[in-house]
């Protein structure tokens, strides 16, 4: 027994020596630097909500528009410029050439055109000046010859405002000029934006046009109609035409901030949240008076089609697109779910994820009430 | 950085590295199951070479029992030597015969009898003999594994309580406490492997030689038996 012990010590300590000779670290894994690619789950939302920013810039951890040089701030500016007063019109290039076009431009709308136009002028730039006082001249002269309105001269700085006054002999037209002009006077000073001025003009004209057209042209006038007669008009630009302000365009709103990527504006995303998903099924089901006593449920599922205008109201009779049946229950459920539609019919949904819901496909399906 | 943390382990995953890195209690059991294999082994060796020895001294036995030697002549020879096998079971019989004989028994039922059961006790002391430690190798062949998963079990227990302290489940973290633990297990199959295959052989082995040997003394038994009658007969 001692010899085998003794050679089955030896032979143990023989495997250990070489075990630990042999079977010292395993290799390691070859394991190659590979460079881990990170991964983000992004959201379809994130991608239609965009930042306010410049698109040609670099991405940018703080979100800003181009910088701007003009270091008065406007309060409740929203669109980026060097302008004094907020307003959405894009920006045109060369504000050199605009100075000339001024004058051919405005005979699309001629008297409109001119009124609106030293309102804001004297604000915004020194350059038109020089080229209007030949149009306020026109409008002293026939005032004192035809109508003497000391009420609106003190009140109002403007002096083509009062030019087409004397063109008018009717009431009602002097009635919205009279209307008008305070509600410019308060809406002047801390915004001027395109559409509020357009209108004044435009009903002035439709009374001027009637009444006192062939009269009422001085000569100043009628030579630039007839030179912008003779230049191009592009009928798609008579808004960007009608503004007489500088049109350089851009808001008022500064930036100091590097540009950084994003678009014009800042949006919140297209798409309805769930909230508003929410409350807008919520709504639907309120009006929707489920048909009773039918035992086949599946005809009961019925897929509504219909479309929105902005202002949330039904365009056109909502449209059967699935489900439902031309007699019998699901006629009757068919029309319980058009019924809905109709009597829920102005919904109230956020304007500006108009895009999202301006069609709308609403399932119709009773299991989902009960 | 990452290449450090790689090469540090490799570097401490030799076995014995390994070994020194473990929990008292696991390297308590793996000592342990070693000095089992170490035991193992001596029994597998001592065993084999018993057997052999045995089987030789049955086949010369048997050459010279069967070669029409006066039996007087061959117990003469015998009685003084330490024997082994059939020699013994050879001796303890005629030693009983002898001793009947000397005294002038009578009964010739209660000579058979008595020389059986001495034949029967030199028998039964041979095979304890031969089949002394093979319960060793049994034991060691079911228990091992469960030895070394218990030293492993304990190995890994301390291990997650290591990572738990140091709040990181990297796998490089984790890898080398279960390979140490793991080693437990490796060691109690080292041993009860050649335990279990040892100790199927060596049983069947030593069933073989116990067959030859009780065939023998049945043999003997007869022969004595018959002499007993002849005896019986003349006298």
């Amino acid at each position: 027994m001692k010899a085998s012990l003794t050679t089955s010590l030896a032979l143990h300590a023989a495997v250990l020596a070489f075990g630990l000779v042999s079977l010292s670290a395993p290799a390691a894994f070859e394991v190659s630097e590979v460079e881990s690619l990170p991964v983000d789950i992004v959201p379809l939302e994130e991608l239609t909500q965009i930042q306010q920013g410049d698109k040609k810039a670099p991405m940018n951890e703080k979100p800003a528009p181009t910088p701007t040089q003009r270091p008065d701030i406007v309060a409740d500016a929203r669109e980026v410029g060097e302008n004094s007063v907020d307003t959405d019109k894009p920006i045109t290039p060369d504000p050199k050439p605009t100075p000339v076009d001024n004058a051919a431009a405005p005979p699309p709308a001629p008297k409109p055109a001119e009124k609106p136009a030293p309102q804001e002028t004297p604000k915004e730039e020194p350059k038109p000046e020089p080229v209007k006082p030949p149009e306020p001249k026109p409008a002293p002269k026939p005032e004192p010859v035809k109508e003497p309105q000391p009420v609106q001269k003190p009140a109002d700085q403007k002096p083509a405002e009062a030019k087409p006054e004397p063109a008018k002999p009717d009431a009602v037209a002097e009635a919205i000029a009279a209307e008008d002009k305070p509600a410019e006077q308060s809406s002047l000073p801390d915004r001027a934006p395109a559409p509020q001025a357009r209108p004044k003009p435009a009903e002035t004209q439709t009374a001027k046009a009637a009444d006192s057209k062939p009269a009422q042209k001085t000569p100043a006038s009628s030579s630039a109609q007839q030179k912008s007669d003779d230049k191009d008009f592009n009928a798609d630009e008579i808004a960007a035409l009608l503004d007489k302000r500088k049109p350089s365009g851009g808001g008022a709103k500064r930036s100091t901030e590097q540009a950084s990527l994003g678009g014009r504006k800042t949006t919140g995303g297209n798409r309805l949240s769930q909230n508003e998903m929410d409350a807008l099924r919520q709504k639907l089901g309120g009006c929707w008076s489920i048909p009773a006593g039918v035992d086949d449920a599946a005809m009961l599922k019925v897929s509504v089609r219909f479309r929105l205008d902005r202002s949330g109201v039904l365009e056109g009779r909502p449209e059967v697109i699935s489900g439902g049946a031309s007699s019998g229950p699901g006629r009757t459920a068919a029309e319980s779910a058009v019924r809905a539609v109709q009597k829920c019919a102005p919904f109230n949904l956020p304007a500006d994820k108009y895009d999202s819901w301006s069609e709308v496909v609403v399932n119709f399906d009773p299991s989902d009430m009960f | 950085m990452e290449n450090i943390a790689l090469a540090e382990p490799a570097a401490n995953l030799s076995i014995w590295a390994l070994f020194m890195q473990a929990n008292w209690v696991v390297k308590l059991v793996m000592i342990g199951l070693l000095g089992a294999s170490v035991w193992t082994w001596a029994i597998i060796f001592d065993k084999v070479v018993s057997y052999g020895r045995m089987r030789s001294a049955l086949n010369r036995f048997e050459q010279i029992f069967w070669s029409g030697q006066s039996l007087e002549e061959l117990y003469r020879t015998l009685s003084d030597r330490k024997t082994t096998g059939m020699g013994s079971i050879f001796v303890a019989a005629m030693r009983e015969w002898k001793k009947s004989f000397e005294k002038g028994a009578k009964s010739p039922h209660g000579l058979q009898m008595r020389i059986d059961k001495a034949m029967d006790l030199a028998l039964t002391r041979e095979m304890e003999r031969l089949e002394g430690n093979l319960g060793f190798l049994a034991t060691i062949g079911s228990a091992a594994p469960f030895i070394g998963l218990f030293g492993t079990v304990i190995g890994i227990m301390t291990s997650f309580q290591a990572i738990a302290g140091s709040k990181s489940t990297s796998l490089a973290v984790v890898a080398p406490g279960i390979a140490e633990a793991l080693l437990a297990t490796a060691i109690g199959l080292l041993a009860a492997i050649p335990a279990v295959i040892a100790y199927n052989k060596l049983s069947s082995d030593a069933g073989k030689l116990a067959g030859r040997m009780e065939g023998f003394a049945d043999e003997f038994s007869a022969i004595l038996s018959r002499q007993i009658d002849e005896k019986v007969a003349r006298s």
